[in-house]
């Protein structure tokens, strides 16, 4: 597909989202995105699964437009609470913090908040082009994946995703295989034989994959905080005043560059296996600190320590749908779980689905487009009515979140035996924080565990059972030997530090 | 420590439960078979993880009080949880405006809400807000109980 061909598409795919009812739902996923993001215990991964099953009622290309909206708005809602009150509304904005806090202690809130916005929008707006001119040529590269390169590209995935979580990569490892585990229960995606259900009809369509989501990452984060003493469930959080809103010339002029180098690492890292917006604002904030002329003005209220890091995880988290549409793999937990969510729609993504429901792929990057304007719009008049929400103390929003998962998770099949696997996932949730277990490797191999198990039979079955098949083609001997790489790396690490140590020392 | 423990045998669970199912053959993998390697993976992932006596160490520390229990309410976690488990047992027979109510009125008291009328006025109000959004605007068929609603 053309350059031009791709620009006819994307009008199309306006006129698919500029429909009332999609406009609608793009500004609800928007706001909804917002709340969460603002929300302290709430990310975007609990919050697009509660919203699962409000979007049973509606087609897919309106559900997957809302449940986006949700996933970006929360990128920009974290950052509120990391400028306003030092803490991050999600992972993401964890950098946001540093400088952004900083500048609200000097009562430039509201010019921080303002180009978190601004950088967001222009992040966003330009890797949605990325997104819409990239993805069809990738597509049709990817149409020469068979089930080898498939399996190759998933363990590759999971590795680097262990990898790159910041903890211990063993730790990490086991929980994907927990996750791939826990992935083969129900009916067997070959034969359709029962598998670990233990006679229960229940058990047939495998373990919900939102009771996971919703137990590991929601209520294990509000099991956490249950722990905490009756005075900081009192607490009201103090929002600082707000002396102007807008951003100067010279803010805007010190953040240009700033917006746009996040722009493309952010972009750049999206389209690789990862907590994607973690890293690119990490990797942003590094960059910006080592070209200023002025690093130490860093840590003390720079402002490019804010727009870049901000510019960057909106890139990333619309780059890492890439990976979602034109492969059909996920590589992080929020795209994870819109790869459920549009399973549940009857939409299978993978190198045809642009082609097979362009309304789709071209509406729901149109109204990408849209939600980011809708975002800017939003986020900057009304970001004190936003920040009011954190004047809710904790004894009180802890319940009001359960409740809501508790509701939410009983939607989506009518089982109750739904609530008691999100409990036991919470319970879990909770002891992997205590043990410093990684929920994410879990979920994303959860979802694609069956996708994983079937192209790895059907390898063997073309290959009439050698494992060759796996190292004879090129481009899954190119994964695989990068997964080697990447589970060598602590080794390898962890030898040059201790010779570098033993050099020292002699010297 | 124990963790490793805890998921070397879930790992050797799923080996002897998957045994149990048609492993095929290689040329024709059966359903058991990729279970069968998923649960060998596991265990000798966990056999590592409780043999390396560095990450042993950084793992019992962090088991050990490192956990962060805020005031030693870590009992507060576990009555939460069974509150939770209490609301689930009896949604199909109290249905969901009465439950929700419950569980609202009995999070808030235990999170430390000074006055019960205060935390029924919260819990009255959060409840019938989920129920007309939930069952009234969403229509969601979630359970009646014997109050009907």
């Amino acid at each position: 597909m053309d350059v031009l061909g791709s620009f006819q598409h994307l009008l199309t795919g306006f006129g698919v989202a500029t429909t009332l009812e999609n406009l609608s739902y793009c500004l609800i996923g928007a706001i909804v995105g917002t709340l969460v993001g603002v929300l302290p215990g709430l990310g975007p991964i609990a919050g697009i699964a509660l919203l699962i099953p409000a979007t049973f009622g509606l087609n897919a290309t309106s559900a997957i437009i809302m449940l986006a909206g949700i996933y970006y708005g929360a990128m920009y809602g974290g950052s509120t609470t990391s400028i306003l009150i030092n803490v991050p509304g999600e992972t993401a904005s964890v950098m946001t913090c540093i400088d952004g806090y900083q500048m609200a202690k000097q009562g430039r809130a509201g010019p921080a908040l303002a180009i978190c916005a601004i950088g967001s929008f222009v992040a966003g707006s330009l890797a949605i082009l990325g997104l819409a001119f990239l993805a069809p040529p990738l597509a049709e590269a990817a149409l020469a994946f068979g089930p080898p390169e498939f399996f190759a590209l998933m363990v590759f995935g999971f590795v680097v995703l262990s990898n790159v979580t910041g903890g211990s990569l063993l730790k990490a490892l086991m929980m994907a295989v927990v996750g791939l585990i826990i992935g083969t229960i129900g009916m067997d995606p070959v034969t359709g034989n029962p598998r670990f259900t233990f006679g229960t009809v229940s058990l047939l369509g495998g373990i919900e994959f939102v009771a996971v989501a919703i137990g590991l990452f929601g209520i294990g984060e509000v099991l956490v905080n249950v722990e905490q003493s009756a005075e900081v469930m009192e607490q009201r959080v103090l929002v600082p005043r707000f002396r102007d809103l807008y951003p100067t010339l010279q803010d805007l002029k010190q953040s240009l560059g700033a917006i746009l180098r996040g722009t493309g690492i952010g972009f750049g890292v999206g389209l690789v296996p990862g907590p994607a917006p973690v890293i690119a604002t990490y990797a942003s904030y590094m960059v910006e600190k080592r070209i200023s002329k002025h690093p130490e003005r860093f840590g003390h209220g720079a402002i490019e320590g804010v727009a870049g890091p901000e510019s960057a995880n909106n890139s990333a988290c619309q780059a890492a749908f890439i990976p979602l549409f034109v492969l059909g793999i996920p590589f992080a937990p929020p795209t994870a779980i819109l790869l459920g969510a549009l399973l549940i729609h009857g939409i299978n993504p993978g190198p045809t689905m642009i082609s097979e429901h362009p309304d789709l792929f071209w509406g729901v990057v149109a109204s990408m487009y849209i939600g980011n304007f809708v975002l800017l719009l939003l986020n900057l008049p009304f970001v004190p009515l936003f920040a009011n929400i954190l004047r809710i103390p904790k004894k009180v929003l802890l319940p009001l979140v359960m409740l809501f998962c508790f509701t939410g998770m009983y939607s989506v099949n009518n089982f109750i035996v739904d609530l008691w696997v999100m409990l036991g996932c919470g319970a879990l949730g909770y002891l992997m924080r205590k043990w410093a277990y990684e929920g994410a490797p879990l979920l994303l191999a959860l979802i694609l565990g069956p996708k994983m198990e079937v192209a790895f039979r059907q390898s063997l079955m073309i290959s009439h059972g050698g494992f060759a098949i796996f190292l004879a083609r090129p481009v899954s001997l190119v994964f695989l030997l990068g997964t080697l790489m990447f589970l060598l790396m602590p080794l390898i690490k962890g030898a040059l530090r201790s010779f570098s140590r033993r050099a020292t020392a002699k010297a | 420590m124990v963790a490793s423990i805890l998921v070397f045998l879930f790992g050797g669970i799923t080996m002897l439960l998957s045994l149990q199912l048609p492993l095929g053959t290689l040329r024709m993998p059966g359903s058991g078979l990729f279970p069968l390697g998923l649960g060998l993976i596991l265990m000798g992932l966990a056999a590592c993880q409780i043999l390396q006596p560095r990450l042993r160490a950084a793992a019992s520390a962090k088991s050990g009080g490192g956990g962060g229990t805020a005031d030693g309410s870590a009992h507060r976690v576990l009555v939460f949880l069974g509150i939770m488990a209490l609301a689930t047992a009896l949604l199909d027979l109290l249905g969901f405006p009465l439950v929700a109510f419950l569980l609202m009125l009995a999070l808030l008291q235990l999170l430390g809400a000074r006055r019960w009328r205060d935390s029924a006025l919260i819990a009255l109000l959060t409840a019938g807000a989920s129920y007309i959004l939930f069952v009234r605007w969403l229509q969601i068929p979630l359970p009646k109980g014997w109050i009907g609603l």
